[in-house]
C-alpha cells in the first residue's frame, strides 16, 4: 500500500520556494541538515575505467576519491558537503563490495568529522540491476538482489539510500523513437508509477531499520532520456516541447517514491525535482551548469533556484591542471553553494532566485516548464488526481503543453517547427480517453504485441 | 518574481535559423520525377508502410524490376530523408519512421522477388558493451543502418568481450560497432580491441555513447569515434569505399 498521498501543495505559493530551506528538512550522517537553510553541494564521481579491473583496485578507487574530496573542502573552508557514489552494476550485483566501498567512505569521513568538525554524508544510489539483455527482470530474482544491496550499504554507514529506477524503460524507448506520446505516457504514467511504488515500500523498510534516510528516485531513464535526445538548440532528434512536456509529466512519476516513504533530498538527475518539492516540501538535489562534466543541458543557471543541494552529477576521476576532477567540480560547487548562501543570509535570496530562473526561463521551453512558478502550477494538477497516476501524469502533460503555449504567445521565442509538435502533442494528449482503466486495458494489449521485451508480469 | 526581455540576454539560433520552407515542401522538392517512383519515395519520406507496399505492388505489376525499385524508388526516398535530417529540416523520429517503412520495403521486394534477392551494402556487427544496458544510442544505430541498405547482427545489450569477438570471427563484418554509456564498462572496447588484433583481425571499430569520447577511442588502433548515431551510416559509405582507419578519422573526428 501507498502510504502519503499529497493532495495539496506543500506552498501556499510559488514564490514561497527558495533555495536552500524547505518545508521538511531532514537531518543526516554527521551533523547534516539538508533543506534548513542553506544549500550543499554533493559532489558524485565515476571511477576510471581501468579501475574496474579487480574490487581491490575498485576499493582504492573509492578511497582515493573519498580522500581527495573531502581534503579539497576543508582546504576551502566548506562548511558541508554529500559524497554521493552511483554504483556500477559490480558493486550492487556483488551487495559486499558495495556495502565494503560505503564503509570505507563512511570511516573517511568521520575522520575528517572528527578531526575538523565538517559536516557530511554519504548518499549511495544503487545501479538499478534488473535490465537483463532482452528484457527487464523487476521483480523478481534482481529485486532481491537490489534490496540485499540496500540493505547492506545502509548497514554499513550509507546515510542516504537513491535508485534510477528503470520502471516503464522498455516502453519509453520504444515510444520516444516514434513520437508516440501514448506510450510514453503508458511508461511514465503507469508501468513506472507501479515499479516505483514496488521499489520504495521496500526501501523505506531498509532505511527505517538502519536510520538511514530513502532519499529519493528519478525519472531518468525517460525524462532525460528524452532531454539528452533532445541536446542543444540546433540538435534534431527530438523537439525539445517534447522533451519539455516528459519532464513535466515524469513528476507524477518520481512523486510515487514519496508516496511510499522517500523523504528527500531527491537525486540531482531528476531535473522534474522542482515540482516535486512545491509538492512535497522535501529537500531536493539538482545538477545544472556545474555539471557540464557530465552532460550538456539548457537550463544551468535556472536549476539552481530551488535546489537543497547542489550537484556535478558525475565526473570521470582523472587529473586536471587544478587537480584530480573531484577536487576542480567539488570547488565549483562549493563556490556556487557559498554565493547562495550569502544570498540567504543578506536576504537576498529570493532576487538570487529570480535571477538564475530568468537567465534561463526563455533559452528554451524545458527550462520555461521547469521555472518555479509553471513547476508549481504542474504539481497543482498533479495534486488534484493524486489517487490516479494516469490521470495525473496525463493532466501534467497538458498543463505542460497550456504553458508553453501561453508562453510562446508572451516572450518564449518557439520555432515554428516547435510550435507544430506542440499543438499536435497537446491534441493528441487531449483526445486520449479520462478513463485510466480503459486507457492501461488498451495498452497492455497494444504494447504487449509491439514491444519486444515488454513483459506485463513485470508490473501487474 | 523578476522577468526579463531575452532578447538582451540570449539568442534562440534554432528559430533565427529555422528554414522557411516547410519540411514536406522541401521534400517536393527533391522528388523524382517519374511519377510511380515518385509515390514510392513520397511514402518513404512520409514514413508511411503501408503506402509504400501498395506503391511497390503497382510498380511491380507495371513489370519494374524490385532490385531497380529498392535502388531508384527505395534508397532515393531515404536519401531525401537523410538529406533533409542532415540540413536540420526533419528530426530523428522522422527519420526512424521512415527507416522502418523502408526496411518493410525492402524485405517486400525481396519477397516478390523472382531471384532470390541478397540486398546488402555488407554486413555490421553492432553491440552495448559488457555491464551496460543502455541501449537506445544502439538501437537508433542499428535502424539507420538497416535502412541504409546494410545487413545488421544486433548482439542485443550487455554482451560479452568474447561473444562480440565470436561473432566477428564468424561473421567477418564490414565494421563493428559498439556503445557504451558509463565510464566505467568502456574497458570493454579495448579489450575487444587487443583480441581482435590476438585474433589477426584488423576491422574498423566504431565506439560511440554518452561517455566516450574521442580521446578515448583515439587510444587504440581500431577505434573511430561515432559522435552521433547519424554518422555512422556514412562512415559505413566511407569504409566501403575504402578509406582506412587513419582516413576515417581524418574524416569523422572532429576534435
Amino acid at each position: 500500500m501507498t502510504k502519503t498521498k499529497f493532495t495539496r501543495m506543500a506552498y501556499n505559493s510559488a514564490d514561497d520556494m527558495v533555495f536552500g530551506r524547505c518545508k521538511k528538512p531532514i537531518k543526516t550522517g554527521f551533523d547534516l541538515e539538508i533543506g534548513s537553510g542553506s544549500t550543499i553541494p554533493e559532489i558524485n564521481y565515476a571511477p576510471r575505467p581501468e579501475a574496474s579491473k579487480s574490487p581491490e583496485k575498485l576499493i582504492s578507487e573509492y578511497d582515493r576519491i573519498t580522500n581527495d574530496i573531502l581534503n579539497r573542502m576543508i582546504q576551502l573552508g566548506v562548511p558541508s558537503v554529500v559524497l554521493e557514489t552511483e554504483h556500477v552494476q559490480d558493486m550492487t550485483i556483488n551487495a559486499k563490495l558495495g556495502s565494503e566501498i560505503a564503509h570505507i567512505q563512511k570511516t573517511i569521513l568521520e575522520e575528517f568529522y572528527d578531526e575538523y568538525g565538517i559536516k557530511c554524508g554519504l548518499r549511495h544510489t544503487i545501479a538499478d540491476i534488473r535490465e537483463r539483455k532482452n528484457h527487464l527482470d523487476l521483480k523478481d530474482g534482481r529485486f532481491s538482489l537490489l534490496m540485499e544491496c540496500f540493505d547492506s550499504v545502509a548497514s554499513k554507514g550509507a546515510d542516504l539510500l537513491s535508485i534510477e529506477s528503470i520502471g516503464g524503460k522498455e516502453v519509453f524507448d520504444y515510444s520516444i523513437l516514434k513520437n508516440d506520446f501514448r506510450g510514453i505516457l503508458y511508461s511514465i504514467g503507469c508501468l513506472g508509477a507501479i515499479d516505483v511504488e514496488n521499489l520504495w515500500l521496500e526501501i523505506t523498510k531498509i532505511a527505517k531499520k538502519y536510520k538511514s534516510v530513502p532519499a529519493g528516485d528519478t525519472a531518468c531513464s525517460q525524462a532525460n532520456t528524452a532531454m539528452f535526445l533532445a541536446g542543444g538548440l540546433l540538435d534534431k532528434n527530438l523537439a525539445h516541447t517534447s522533451a519539455a512536456v516528459i519532464r513535466g509529466a515524469s513528476a507524477s512519476r518520481s512523486l510515487v517514491a514519496n508516496e511510499a516513504g522517500a523523504i528527500g533530498p531527491g537525486k540531482d538527475c531528476g531535473y522534474e525535482n522542482v515540482i516535486l518539492k512545491a509538492v512535497t516540501g522535501m529537500p531536493v538535489s539538482q545538477c545544472g551548469k556545474s555539471s557540464s562534466c557530465a552532460h550538456s543541458d539548457i537550463m544551468g543557471n535556472l536549476m539552481m533556484q530551488c535546489c537543497d543541494m547542489w550537484s556535478n552529477e558525475s565526473v570521470e576521476y582523472h587529473g586536471e591542471f587544478g587537480g584530480m576532477s573531484v577536487q576542480c567540480w567539488g570547488e565549483v560547487l562549493a563556490y556556487d553553494c557559498s554565493m547562495l548562501n550569502a544570498a540567504i543570509e543578506t536576504g537576498n535570496d529570493k532576487i538570487l532566485r529570480d535571477i538564475l530562473m530568468v537567465s534561463d526561463r526563455y533559452r528554451d521551453p524545458q527550462g520555461f516548464i521547469l521555472s518555479y512558478d509553471n513547476a508549481y502550477e504542474i504539481g497543482k494538477e498533479i495534486t488534484n488526481y493524486t489517487d490516479d497516476t494516469y490521470m495525473r501524469t496525463k493532466k501534467a502533460a497538458l498543463k505542460c503543453c497550456n504553458l508553453l503555449i501561453e508562453g510562446s504567445r508572451n516572450k518564449l521565442n518557439l520555432s515554428r517547427f516547435e510550435c507544430t509538435n506542440l499543438e499536435k502533442l497537446r491534441l493528441e494528449l487531449k483526445a486520449l480517453t479520462d478513463d485510466s482503466d480503459e486507457f492501461q486495458n488498451e495498452c497492455l494489449d497494444e504494447y504487449t504485441k509491439k514491444v519486444r521485451g515488454f513483459i506485463p508480469g513485470n508490473y501487474f | 518574481m523578476l522577468d526579463i526581455n531575452p532578447d538582451k540576454i540570449l539568442i534562440r539560433y534554432n528559430v533565427k535559423v529555422e528554414d522557411n520552407m516547410t519540411a514536406d515542401e522541401a521534400a517536393e522538392e527533391l522528388y523524382p520525377t517519374d511519377n510511380q517512383i515518385r509515390l514510392i519515395t513520397k511514402a518513404i519520406f512520409e514514413g508511411d508502410e503501408d503506402e509504400v507496399i501498395s506503391c511497390l505492388k503497382i510498380a511491380m505489376d507495371d513489370g519494374l524490376d524490385p532490385l531497380y525499385l529498392i535502388n531508384e524508388a527505395l534508397m532515393e526516398g531515404m536519401e531525401i530523408v537523410s538529406r533533409l535530417y542532415d540540413e536540420g529540416i526533419i528530426y530523428l523520429p522522422d527519420v526512424i519512421i521512415s527507416a522502418h517503412a523502408m526496411i518493410d520495403g525492402i524485405e517486400y521486394c525481396k519477397e516478390m522477388s523472382n531471384i532470390p534477392l541478397e540486398y546488402n551494402k555488407g554486413k555490421v556487427i553492432s553491440f552495448v558493451v559488457e555491464g551496460d544496458i543502455h541501449d537506445i544510442g544502439k538501437t537508433i544505430v542499428t535502424i539507420l543502418l538497416r535502412a541504409n541498405g546494410y545487413q545488421v547482427i544486433d548482439l542485443g545489450r550487455d554482451v560479452p568481450v568474447d561473444d562480440v569477438v565470436e561473432a566477428v570471427k564468424k561473421e567477418r563484418p564490414l565494421f563493428l560497432s559498439g556503445t557504451a554509456l558509463m565510464t566505467t564498462t568502456m574497458h570493454s572496447f579495448r579489450q575487444i580491441k587487443e583480441k581482435l588484433e590476438h585474433e589477426g583481425i584488423d576491422v574498423p571499430f566504431v565506439c560511440g555513447g554518452g561517455a566516450v569520447t574521442q580521446d578515448f577511442v583515439s587510444h587504440f588502433d581500431l577505434g573511430i569515434y561515432g559522435e552521433e548515431a547519424a554518422d555512422v551510416p556514412k562512415i559505413a559509405e566511407s569504409i566501403l569505399k575504402g578509406l582506412n582507419i587513419t582516413q576515417l578519422r581524418e574524416k569523422f573526428h572532429r576534435h
